[in-house]
């Protein structure tokens, strides 16, 4: 059984001039452990189906499946249980929470993982320093580097030992220096913490570390042409 | 989530937000304080009030005569008593025995001669007179109504001390603001005694010194002294002693010349009366006077409460508005919190708890300032009134105006932060990417 599993995933959009379609009839399977890329023109929809893959969104039509578990059937609470367990989520913006430390954002994402209190700062502690920010366990995001949020904020992604990890644009507010390293510490991810990322991403460098790379395009997916070094690219199945 | 978590989270979110913060927490104070200042003041000016009515005594105070009551006086609140009658310990222990009585105190009088060794302000010494001396216990002072104008009151055992009242103040020439200038004088009072002596009888007095320790706001009865009910009683004895008839030197037969009796609570002043009088007794009592009085102060209360109340509608809705305009702007931390497992009443804590900080800090400050301005309020009174020789008021912050002030504004800033909350609760998740 693969990790993720789509079918027939329709999604639309509906604004003051019509609605849009931005995934259509889509089908996708994510084998367990794999590093699957996404790529894409803006407004292909690529964010659209990792918010649909992480229960941020619920389909209109079609099911998605991730380890076996149908999205649709879950009530809302099902749906948080799920998204602070089963995905972590990696974004673009960050996403970290400027009131609290870095250590905390981590932790934060323990104790919604019902992790208890005592346990909550010893993971967060061992995922900073597992990923080169440990020192900065104490400053707030502001203070940080963007290459160190974005750390902090895979850090907290893996907070609840998820088995899908889930990057938006995770290099698209970075310098080279720091995609790189960002780069590198996601592609460890489904060899050092046993998960399946899947990553939407502009950049080709970046899509290119991936397992396979697929494209998004008029709400459907294609095999996308690598650009990097050769990886095994799958297929991607539009319906 | 546990309210502890999401407690921290929401006082780690305010802390962020200073400015707005402290402007929020001003708004609630703000009104919390005009609330409690307006409170504050009108319940102390409600206690000054009606404490002048009761002359510093209990409002449930009924004063008894050693007199027959007047059937058409009966109900009056200055009822003029009728014939004299012996008011006895056996009368006032059937008084006691009534239900909803808390308390009597007894009341003995005596006439004593009076010398003051020092000399008046005008230099010269005062004439020798007979002034009227009251007797009570003073350990149950509070049950009484005597305010203090200056100093103190005597020591319930205390052979030495005295107080006196205004009517010694108008002996001396002096106003009521000029009491202080008394306090410490050294009289001479004797409680006279007649002797035989050859063909007729002879006054002769025991003579004590006592120290002025302090002065009452009030007359004690007709009289200018107001003594330990001991020292009375022994110049009764001393008098009652004598040859012939004591009440040429003015002392009454009856062992009491009155009491103070204090009813459970100012409702139960008519039927305790209505007792007293069935007993035998007259009484008098500004039950009515009271009465109404209060009832205009309530309305006074009432129309203070509501402009305190408007205040804090105006600083709910500020509270709504920035919490509003925190929302507006969280939405993608919302989203974010919501992606990493919040649930929807995980999020609806944090805000509400945001509220409820952001009321209980405006609360707390709002009940202290207030209190300060109201004790601002009552020195300027204060001074005022004392000024005018007149007793101050005593400002009292009441546990409800501060619980009300406190925990009020808190819940107020709940409520208020409902629907910001509720919004926030309902935001979805895939704010956290951008809609």
């Amino acid at each position: 059984m693969g990790a993720v599993s789509v079918r027939g995933l329709t999604h639309r959009y509906t604004t003051r001039s019509g609605s849009i379609t931005v995934l259509d009839d889509l089908a996708l399977e994510v084998g367990d452990g794999e590093f699957l890329a996404l790529v894409g023109a803006s407004g292909s929809g690529k964010t659209t189906l990792l918010a649909l893959l992480g229960g941020l969104e619920r389909p209109q039509t079609g099911t998605v499946r991730v380890l076996g578990e149908e999205l649709d059937s879950l009530s809302g609470d099902g749906l948080a249980r799920f998204r602070s367990r089963t995905v972590g989520f990696v974004f673009q913006h960050f996403g970290l929470l400027d009131s609290l430390t870095a250590g905390e954002n981590v932790e934060l994402a323990c104790t919604l993982g019902g992790r208890p209190a005592a346990a909550r700062r010893r993971r967060a502690r061992e995922l900073l320093e597992r990923l080169g920010v440990g020192d900065r366990a104490g400053h707030r995001p502001v203070e940080l580097s963007g290459g160190e949020r974005q750390r902090v904020a895979i850090a907290r992604a893996l907070a609840n030992e998820p088995r899908l990890v889930l990057a938006d644009e995770p290099t698209g507010n970075l310098d080279r220096g720091s995609s790189l390293t960002v780069a590198d510490v996601l592609r460890r991810l489904p060899d050092e913490h046993a998960c399946t990322v899947v990553l939407v991403t502009h950049d080709l460098e970046l899509a290119a570390r991936a397992d396979r790379r697929l494209l998004l395009d008029n709400g459907r997916l294609a095999p996308a042409i690598s650009s990097g070094p050769a990886a095994p690219v799958g297929t991607g199945t539009g319906a | 989530m546990s309210w502890r978590d999401a407690a921290v989270l929401a006082a780690r979110s305010v802390r962020r937000r200073p400015g707005r913060t402290g402007l929020t927490i001003l708004a609630v104070a703000l009104a919390s304080a005009l609330l409690t200042a307006l409170l504050t003041i009108s319940g102390t000016a409600e206690t000054r009030v009606l404490d002048e009515l009761a002359k510093g005594g209990p409002l449930a105070g009924i004063r008894v005569a050693a007199a027959e009551p007047d059937p058409g006086q009966v109900d009056r609140d200055d009822a003029r008593p009728g014939r004299d009658k012996l008011l006895d310990d056996v009368a006032l222990n059937r008084m006691r025995r009534l239900p909803l009585v808390r308390t009597v105190v007894p009341v003995v009088s005596a006439r004593l001669f009076v010398t003051e060794p020092q000399r008046r302000s005008d230099g010269h010494p005062l004439r020798p007179f007979l002034a009227r001396a009251v007797g009570v216990d003073l350990r149950r002072a509070p049950s009484l109504p005597v305010s203090i104008l200056t100093g103190r009151l005597p020591g319930a055992n205390s052979t030495d001390e005295v107080a006196v009242t205004p009517g010694w103040l108008e002996r001396l020439h002096l106003t009521r603001a000029q009491a202080q200038r008394v306090v410490g004088d050294e009289v001479q009072v004797a409680a006279g005694r007649l002797f035989d002596e050859g063909d007729g009888q002879e006054v002769r007095g025991r003579w004590v010194r006592l120290r002025v320790v302090g002065v009452v706001a009030q007359e004690a009865g007709d009289g200018e002294l107001l003594l330990p009910i001991g020292q009375v009683r022994a110049a009764r004895r001393w008098t009652l002693a004598g040859a012939g008839q004591s009440r040429r030197l003015g002392v009454d037969p009856s062992p009491y010349n009155g009491a103070f009796v204090v009813a459970e609570g100012i409702d139960n002043v008519s039927r305790v009366r209505a007792q007293i009088t069935a007993i035998g007794y007259s009484t008098s009592a500004p039950e009515n006077l009271i009465a109404s009085v209060r009832r205009y102060l309530r309305v006074v209360e009432i129309v203070l409460t509501a402009i305190g109340a408007i205040a804090l509608v105006i600083a709910a809705i500020g509270i709504t508005n920035a919490l509003l305009a925190a929302v507006r702007e969280r939405k993608r931390e919302i989203g974010v919190l919501k992606a990493i497992g919040a649930r929807d009443r995980d999020v609806l804590r944090v805000f509400l708890l945001e509220a409820g900080v952001v009321g209980l800090a405006g609360g707390i400050l709002g009940t202290a300032v207030g209190w300060l301005i109201a004790r601002i309020v009552g020195q300027t009174v204060n001074r005022y009134l004392v000024g005018e020789g007149l007793a101050g008021v005593r400002l009292v912050l009441p546990l409800p105006v501060i619980a009300g002030g406190i925990i009020g504004s808190a819940l107020l800033a709940l409520v208020a932060g409902t629907v910001p909350a509720w919004r926030a609760a309902r935001l979805p998740a895939r704010e956290a990417v951008g809609s």
